[in-house]
């Protein structure tokens, strides 16, 4: 509900993942901007050298920039993933409404589908997907949208059902609101806080699906400084050159570790069925 | 009963849309299957007979059907790298995968189950914070890179475990019945056999775990809780039970029941993670099987692997529910 507190963090845990949060979504935008070195420019006479004050995280076995990889590559990552989320949201979000609003055998047969759906391993179903287009990292944001659709469905329809045994939906009715107003003015802002919950949660799930998807060759291919293609791209050079395969998996890790954190915060913040807060 | 025959009802749904999920993947997405089959230096008259060749010109409806058929039948068609069935490279590759998951369950089982516990006891406390710190920690992880970081430290470095492959040089002439190594080695009484493949499994269910781990001890966290706030807890705890009856004795059991169906929703989830994990450690399986016929453009391939993933998902499922159903029917008639 709008009018619940908003959440605040409550221990230092919380403050630097949102610290860190924020950083990791400034480096997304002028990632490129920031970099100092050409993120794609090959030197092999600078291959493979250890972090120095030219080259803050080393060079990969191309003579790459470690660290201009990394920060164009937070651009790539994070754009992903927000998009396989803006999207699956829209489609779940439809689905689910509009299985709640129709009601009867309709909406019982999408649910089923949905339930079944969610069940499937996303990541084999995803490289299923991925394979099937061929591989590169737009393939592999629709498949993890063809995998991850149904949990927006499920929670849309949930909250929607919710919404509409209310009330002041029944004398909505009675004046005669038409459906779709009915689900910008009731629905939508009623569901916001448990869909930024969701949605704060996914960024680390669909996160770590792409860079798999793109480490297993499905998804960016590899002169791509996405994050999980540069650590695919590391792993040859791993006895001699560790910082290539290092910090990219750094940045995975604390990027979907502070969105969880923040996940967690807003769960126990604006979720009323959470068991923290009791 | 009732609840039973609509449990496999709703497995017999899930299995005709898994069928058409392989379907889709198979002929829908990739264009035109003619096409590619064909080459890049096809003509089209090439293209139209293998085409038709190939059943596509059929309506696809029909071709469902058709392919149903063929699924049914156990028919995956020919890898194209392989050069063997489909159905035969799979049969070959799932011992060692399964027993890699099983592995990584029982790691997983072992520390969520009395960590779940424990934490819901101490609700609230600085160690209940510490465990939620460290499993959202896990669930962060990426695996393939955990997996990596583990072979090169624990493995290359300290020695302490094999560093890939599913046994060491001089068991390569092991040849078991079963295909399950670790069976096959009890079986003949190969003790050294056993504790090689075993050695050899640690690290790649260890790093497969540890992600399932974390959110295990969290799910049996929640579902304990519950149990710790019910009128039995309090009863027993005012007839002078002691503290560890009333955690093993009552908490326990009906707190771990609901906690297992998401144990076994992991078991298919964990199966289909293998392909993070295996083609690093170098190990045999459908996970590297999968990966391999990426490569290879080899769709039939990938498409037979998400299948078989798909149905020992079902089949998990549905044994854990009707195991559950076997212990409490009560519950189901409640909800």
């Amino acid at each position: 509900m709008l009018t619940t507190p908003r959440s605040y963090p409550k221990s230092w845990v919380e403050w630097t993942a949102i610290v860190i949060a924020a950083i990791i979504v400034l480096t997304a935008v002028f990632g490129g901007l920031l970099a100092p070195h050409d993120p794609l420019v090959i030197d092999f006479r600078a291959k493979l050298l250890p972090p120095s004050g030219t080259h803050w995280m080393g060079t990969d076995g191309a003579g790459r920039d470690v660290l201009s990889r990394l920060l164009t590559g937070a651009q790539l990552t994070l754009l992903s993933t927000l998009s396989v989320i803006a999207v699956v949201l829209v489609i779940g979000c439809t689905i689910g409404i509009f299985s709640a609003f129709v009601g009867g055998w309709v909406d019982n047969l999408l649910m089923r589908l949905a339930d079944i759906w969610l069940g499937f391993p996303p990541l084999i179903l995803a490289l299923g997907f991925a394979a099937a287009m061929g591989a590169s990292l737009q393939a592999a944001i629709w498949a993890l949208v063809f995998s991850w659709w149904p949990t927006y469905a499920r929670l849309s329809r949930m909250i929607t059902k919710d919404i509409l045994s209310a009330k002041y939906i029944a004398a909505a009715d009675t004046l005669g609101v038409p459906a779709w107003r009915k689900v910008v003015l009731y629905v939508l802002p009623n569901a916001f806080d448990v869909l930024i919950i969701q949605v704060t949660l996914d960024i680390a799930a669909v996160m770590l699906a792409i860079s798999g998807l793109s480490f297993i060759g499905v998804g960016a291919q590899i002169p791509t400084p996405e994050w999980g293609a540069m650590i695919a791209d590391g792993r040859d050079y791993v006895r001699n050159g560790w910082w290539i395969v290092i910090f990219p998996g750094l940045a995975i890790f604390f990027t979907a570790l502070s969105f969880n954190i923040i996940g967690d915060m807003l769960r126990r913040e604006l979720d009323p069925t959470s068991q923290r807060r009791a | 009963m009732t609840y039973i025959l609509q449990r496999i009802a709703f497995s017999l749904l899930s299995l005709f849309v898994l069928v058409l999920i392989s379907f889709l993947l198979s002929h829908i997405v990739p264009g035109d299957p003619a096409y590619v089959a064909a080459g890049p230096n096809a003509g089209a008259e090439k293209i139209a007979e293998i085409r038709a060749e190939m059943g596509l010109d059929k309506p696809v409806a029909t071709q469902f059907f058709i392919y149903l058929g063929d699924v049914l039948r156990g028919d995956f068609g020919t890898s194209w790298f392989t050069h063997q069935p489909i159905l035969q490279d799979i049969a070959q590759e799932l011992p060692p995968s399964l027993e890699l998951v099983l592995v990584a369950m029982v790691i997983n089982l072992v520390v969520s189950l009395p960590v779940g516990l424990l934490t819901a006891r101490f609700n609230g406390s600085r160690f209940d914070d510490l465990v939620r710190l460290v499993s959202i920690a896990g669930a962060g992880l990426p695996i393939f890179w955990t997996a990596i970081l583990l072979q090169q430290k624990v493995a290359a470095d300290w020695k302490l475990f094999p560093v890939a492959g599913r046994l060491s040089f001089e068991h390569r002439r092991f040849e078991g019945q079963t295909g399950f190594t670790l069976l096959d080695s009890l079986m003949q009484g190969r003790l050294d056999v056993f504790f090689d493949a075993l050695a050899h499994l640690m690290l790649p269910a260890f790093a497969l775990a540890l992600l399932f781990t974390a959110v295990g001890v969290r799910i049996t966290r929640t579902s304990m809780i519950s149990e710790f706030k019910k009128d039995y807890v309090t009863l027993a705890r005012a007839k002078g039970a002691s503290e560890g009856r009333v955690m093993f004795r009552h908490v326990f059991p009906n707190g771990a029941t609901p906690a297992l169906t998401v144990f076994g929703m992991q078991f298919g989830w964990m199966l289909g993670t293998t392909v993070l994990v295996e083609e690093i450690f170098g190990r045999p399986g459908i996970g590297r099987y999968a990966v391999k016929a990426v490569t290879q453009s080899d769709i039939h391939g990938v498409v037979a692997v998400v299948f078989v993933v798909g149905l020992f998902f079902l089949v998990a499922n549905l044994v854990v529910d009707l195991l559950l159903y076997a212990i409490n029917p009560r519950k189901h008639l409640e909800g």
